[in-house]
């Protein structure tokens, strides 16, 4: 079936308007982070009258940017390898059927999505256990083992043939060994996208910092920029530049684990 | 059957699953009980003071203090926070998923730029949005002045709240999108076939084809739209910190419990509860709605 040419043109058009609501505002950032505050004041939409990069190294000092992606990195790496860890010793089991209730665990971990806001008794225990303003303890309240790479492999597994289990089982492989030797390399594509989603999620945690983490040695990278707003609200192109300092690593990244993302991976989320 | 054997071995995923759950009694299930308990308490954040049970004080305090007003306008601002995003949000995103699926030049590049935001997150997407809104002469302020008008955007009361409703689709209409699409590809092409046969093409043929084939990835935006929407508040908290009456119910909590004056335990665990009701009965209509929707397929 192909459509007509008049479809196929207001297909692209809509689609170049939605591209444009989307990419202008990346364009415009990267303009704004060129110019010289004398420039901008000026005239803020004019474009940069020349590429210039001393802005950015400028930034990077004033706003103590290293420290902070250091403290992101080290947060995101930890709290999604342990997610990850959890969720296939969460998940295996509760998709097999090998735990009794597993009905009842699966619900039991889903229904976290819904529940009141945890956020004041955590506080309050997190205080009481001298976690306040500690990594590990940031790091605790980002690892779980409920959460979307839960739902992922618990859809995935199912896919996966059980007599796979039990001819591994003959051979004397033991649980254990299957799940981290066997099993893992078969559920690698979903833990991509269940690592990739992770990871953004504790990289651009800001309110979980805010409230734990007030030690400005250990912020992330995401309170740091915002604490970087509050001193040069009024300079937009240094402030463009530190938005840019936490940007561009990211979309970097991303252009190389999209595929796991778009590429429909998130179906899963639909078998689960 | 469990085939890694018996007696201990056979213990062995029930005790590595111990781990997973008792982190999350720890961490997430046992302090959102909690928070029932907190809500009857005056419970506060300054240490060494003692709490009390006091009843429904918390809540009606809620509905009856002198800015119970404000209060009362702030879960409407939920609701229509909820509302707006949920609907807004998902029609776009089914639209753009039809759109985007079909083979198009440069259709990967396309999917990946509207997914770009999630990944940015709320901190800069809300930092990029101050820039294009900057009421001193920015883009979006430079096009209002073309028509005569101008605005304070973020720091106006009058569309401050709109602006952020609008970031919020921006930055998840890709992710909604990503999961319509999983879902529409999932249809086989023979079916539109056999309906183009039949004179289904066109509307038709997604009012009968691709919508109730799509039913699980409706259910699943749906829920997540509504959930995330009633509970999130990031983003407020990037763009107008609650002010210019910007607060919901999910702001109030945070600003009661953690905000620069105030550490009300019992009164922010109250808000909560008043939040977690709304979450309860919208997330429990649509998910009873929209289910019974797929099993009628």
């Amino acid at each position: 079936m192909r459509e007509p040419y008049s479809a196929t043109a207001s297909r692209y058009g809509v689609i170049w308007l939605l591209m444009a609501l989307y990419l202008f505002p990346l364009f415009y950032l990267l303009n704004v982070a060129m110019k010289t505050q004398f420039e901008y004041l000026a005239d803020p939409v004019a474009l940069a009258k020349q590429i210039r990069f001393a802005n950015f190294a400028e930034a990077w000092k004033l706003g103590n940017f290293a420290d902070y992606l250091w403290n992101s990195i080290f947060y995101t790496v930890s709290s999604t390898v342990l997610t990850l860890l959890v969720s296939l010793i969460a998940a295996f089991p509760i998709s097999r059927g090998y735990v009794r209730f597993s009905g009842f665990f699966y619900t039991f971990f889903l229904i976290s999505l819904f529940l009141p806001n945890p956020l004041i008794p955590q506080f309050a225990l997190m205080n009481e256990l001298g976690l306040y303003n500690t990594q590990i303890g940031y790091i605790l309240l980002r690892t779980s083992g409920t959460g979307i790479a839960f739902l992922l492999i618990v859809g995935y597994v199912k896919s996966i043939s059980r007599e796979l289990d039990e001819a591994a089982a003959i051979d004397g492989c033991g649980y254990m060994r299957y799940m981290f030797t066997i099993l893992l390399p078969l559920v690698k594509p979903v833990l991509a996208t269940g690592a990739i989603l992770t990871a953004i999620g504790t990289w651009n945690d800001i309110i979980l910092p805010v409230i734990y983490l007030s030690n400005a040695d250990l912020a992330p990278v995401t309170k740091g920029l915002f604490a970087f707003r509050g001193q040069y609200l009024n300079n937009w192109p240094m402030l463009a530049c530190g938005i840019i300092i936490v940007a561009a690593p990211l979309i970097l990244l991303y252009s190389f684990v999209q595929r796991y993302i778009v590429d429909g991976a998130l179906a899963g989320a639909l078998k689960a | 059957m469990y085939p890694f054997g018996k007696g201990m071995a056979r213990h062995l995923p029930l005790l590595l699953l111990l781990i997973p759950t008792a982190l999350y009694v720890l961490l997430g299930f046992g302090p959102s009980m909690v928070t029932i308990v907190f809500s009857f308490t005056d419970a506060t954040g300054i240490p060494g003071t003692e709490w009390h049970f006091i009843g429904w004080e918390n809540y009606r305090t809620f509905f009856t203090a002198s800015n119970a007003d404000d209060q009362i306008k702030a879960i409407g601002r939920s609701l229509y926070f909820a509302f707006a995003v949920v609907l807004i949000q998902n029609a776009v995103a089914l639209f753009v998923a039809v759109l985007l699926n079909r083979k198009l030049k440069g259709d990967v590049f396309y999917r990946a730029t509207l997914f770009l935001p999630v990944v940015l997150g709320v901190t800069v997407s809300g930092l990029i949005w101050q820039l294009m809104f900057n009421p001193m002469g920015g883009p979006v302020q430079r096009i209002l002045k073309m028509f005569g008008t101008s605005s304070n955007f973020f720091g106006s009361y009058e569309v401050a709240f709109e602006l952020i409703i609008f970031v919020q689709i921006w930055m998840y209409m890709g992710y909604s999108m990503t999961i319509f699409l999983a879902g529409l590809q999932a249809i086989s092409r023979d079916l539109y076939e056999a309906g183009y046969i039949d004179g289904a093409k066109g509307w038709t043929a997604f009012r009968h084809i691709t919508y109730p084939m799509i039913a699980p990835a409706v259910t699943v935006n749906m829920l997540l739209s509504i959930i995330g929407a009633l509970q999130t508040f990031d983003i407020i908290y990037v763009t107008t910190g609650g002010k210019f009456e910007t607060s919901t119910l999910a702001w109030n909590v945070f600003a009661a419990a953690f905000g620069a004056t105030s550490a009300d335990y019992g009164r922010a665990s109250a808000i909560g509860m008043i939040q977690f009701v709304f979450v309860l009965i919208f997330a429990v209509a649509a998910m009873s709605y929209f289910r019974k929707r797929e099993v009628e397929l």
